[in-house]
């Protein structure tokens, strides 16, 4: 096939997959936490409840799109924008298989990390120009939370950089062959997990829009598809994160010679949001102040010394 | 890529501008991180991809989510939107403005007569820059921690409170516990 | 750089932006408009609003974001030596050291100062952070 044609495909391929996924996952999540609650879940609508996706996005394009008249409109429109475009923009250096990547950039993980930092302001504008108190808290705890574990998100992934030699990340997926940095950074692998958690504000750390303490955090006043767009990002920021922990710590598309690497690639990912989606079901929410400083407090530190023991290793046997 | 280069400093420059002008801090704001975002562009663009990173990381990422915390906090509302519009009158720019135009005039007389800088001959890749700093410049480095160790001291005082005066940080009215 | 391809990202985020505008135009256009009495109100649990919402809020928040920029640049370091350590051999690891041993004692002393407690343990008396917003 012409080479041009196939990249061109390879990225629309992407962008059409990540956006399936977050309305496919809409209905894996109901069906599957309804499964761990001895619930029954959403199962009326076509076979096995599947066609509840195309219920829930007729219903929320028809929903009053509503734009308070006491916010401030242009942030109020861009915030939820920036989310999804920060998300999906983010997952252009993940390679999907050999090759399979949208923009192979020798500085790849750092791509991410500034795009994860720019998610911020999204989250945070949105509580601001809502102009209403619910909001706001909601988008002043989500910065803090972003503050605090972005930090050694950064620092977690350090030790895969050293061990690799790279920032690109297909050349970190090549230096997997031998063996998947999960065993060697099993410590950077559980923080970046963490982190990752909490800076998509999944429901463990789902603190910005605790419904039973602030509605609905940020987006409290967000209807149609401005919630809609808070809720598709959300979902590709876990895919994103997901995507990462296979990418840096799984062996990305390595795998059995017979199986397609995108098909490893995706297999592996899915596995991980369905671990995501277990973690939601088993745990409960923290309180705010406790987690923040447990991050400060004990994630830091021991990334910091993962870190420094990876480097003196690396070291000490280059010698 | 030429043209790149050229495309993303207009657009620096005229968001730069908006940010002066804006009478809306928020917006202005904004206006910087898109401002911040091109310069990152331009960098990356003259092959200083390490260099571009870190400009999002840090200052569009970080410090500018910074200013938006004190702007939120110093609850800057519409009659701090009025107060900027009476300074932006032309008794308050004129000055300045004449003064500053002379300067870049200079600088670009000076840029023209003198030597062709030019650059995007070689890529300064994350790796060179990390073997220089903690190579040559390591007592830069050094000097860069001690001063960062400053700031976290600094900003550990900011919430001491004297204990016989207790100091209200939430003016009465509540907030986040 | 060289070598590296463009237009597919260039793609992609053109693609994504359309996807962002269709999505916002569409639900502006389909979505259904009413007024009622109250519609015009934010949400506070069904209860008529009091006061502003620009809320003025903790220094706490502050002083996080300030640890953060602070702890940020600190990783901007760390990455230059990371990616570097082959190059640099011991001499930049013990570089990196010092480096790290001068922002732990930071992190140790913001510790003992309680700058990452939410709730001060020290002076237990002013509870004034658990006022709430009235109703």
């Amino acid at each position: 096939m012409n080479p041009t044609l196939q990249t061109l495909a390879v990225t629309l391929g992407i962008l059409f997959t990540l956006l399936h996924v977050a309305a496919v996952l809409i209905w894996v999540e109901r069906r599957l936490l309804a499964l761990l609650q001895d619930r029954l879940g959403p199962n009326r609508a076509g076979p096995l409840g599947l066609f509840i996706i195309v219920a829930d996005v007729i219903k929320i394009f028809t929903k009053e799109d509503w734009i308070p008249p006491f916010a401030d409109r242009p942030l109020y429109v861009i915030a939820p924008a920036i989310i999804l475009l920060t998300a999906l923009v983010g997952f252009t250096i993940v390679p999907v298989g050999p090759g399979m990547v949208v923009l192979d950039l020798n500085i790849g993980i750092l791509f991410f990390l500034a795009f994860s930092s720019l998610g911020i302001y999204s989250t945070v504008l949105a509580g601001w120009a809502s102009n209403s108190k619910y909001a706001l808290i909601g988008g002043l705890r989500m910065a803090a939370q972003m503050f605090s574990y972005e930090v050694f998100m950064g620092l977690s992934l350090m030790g895969v950089v050293i061990l690799a030699g790279s920032l690109n990340l297909s050349e970190i997926v090549e230096a997997q062959r031998g063996m998947w940095f999960v065993l060697p950074q099993f410590l950077g692998f559980v923080i970046f997990l963490l982190a990752g958690l909490a800076e998509t504000h999944r429901l463990p750390f789902d603190l910005p829009e605790a419904e039973s303490e602030l509605v609905a955090g940020f987006h409290t006043e967000y209807s149609s598809m401005k919630f809609g767009i808070f809720f598709v990002g959300e979902y590709i920021g876990l895919t994103l994160i997901a995507a990462m922990i296979v990418t840096l710590f799984f062996g990305g598309w390595l795998g059995p010679a017979w199986i397609p690497a995108p098909l490893v690639f995706c297999f592996k990912t899915f596995a991980f949001i369905l671990f995501f989606i277990l973690m939601r079901a088993a745990i409960p929410r923290p309180r705010f102040d406790q987690m923040l400083s447990w991050g400060w407090k004990y994630l830091l530190p021991l990334a910091l010394i993962n870190l420094i023991a990876t480097g003196a290793l690396v070291l000490i046997r280059a010698d | 890529m030429t043209v790149a280069f050229y495309i993303t400093a207009a657009i620096a420059l005229l968001t730069t501008m908006r940010v002066v002008t804006h009478t809306n801090a928020v917006h202005a704001l904004l206006y910087f991180v898109i401002s911040l975002l091109s310069v990152a562009l331009m960098f990356y663009l003259i092959g200083a991809p390490f260099v571009a990173a870190l400009e999002v990381i840090i200052y569009a990422g970080a410090i500018m989510v910074l200013f938006l915390f004190v702007i939120m906090m110093l609850n800057v509302g519409e009659e701090h939107a009025r107060q900027e519009r009476d300074w932006l009158s032309r008794r308050f720019w004129a000055g300045p403005g004449v003064l500053c135009a002379a300067l870049l005039a200079i600088t670009a007389w000076v840029i023209i007569e003198t030597a062709h800088p030019s650059v995007g001959h070689e890529v300064v890749g994350a790796r060179d820059v990390g073997a220089s700093l903690f190579g040559p410049y390591l007592i830069a480095v050094q000097l860069a921690a001690l001063l960062l160790l400053g700031g976290l001291v600094g900003a550990s005082h900011l919430r001491r409170h004297d204990r016989r005066t207790p100091l209200r940080t939430d003016g009465g009215k509540g907030g986040e516990s | 750089m060289e070598g590296t391809q463009y237009w597919p990202f260039l793609v992609y985020v053109g693609a994504v932006l359309v996807v962002i505008v269709g999505q916002l135009l569409l639900s502006h256009l389909l979505g259904e408009r009413h007024r009622d009495r109250v519609t015009g109100e934010p949400y506070e649990s069904g209860i008529a609003p009091t006061g502003s919402a620009r809320l003025r809020f903790s220094i706490k928040f502050f002083l996080i974001a300030i640890l953060f920029v602070i702890f940020d640049l600190e990783l901007v370091f760390i990455f230059a030596w990371a990616i570097a350590i082959h190059e640099l051999g011991w001499t930049g690891f013990w570089g990196a050291m010092v480096f790290t041993a001068i922002l732990a004692v930071g992190l140790i002393y913001e510790w003992r100062m309680g700058s990452l407690d939410w709730i001060s343990r020290r002076s237990p008396a002013p509870r004034e952070t658990a006022v709430r917003p009235a109703p």
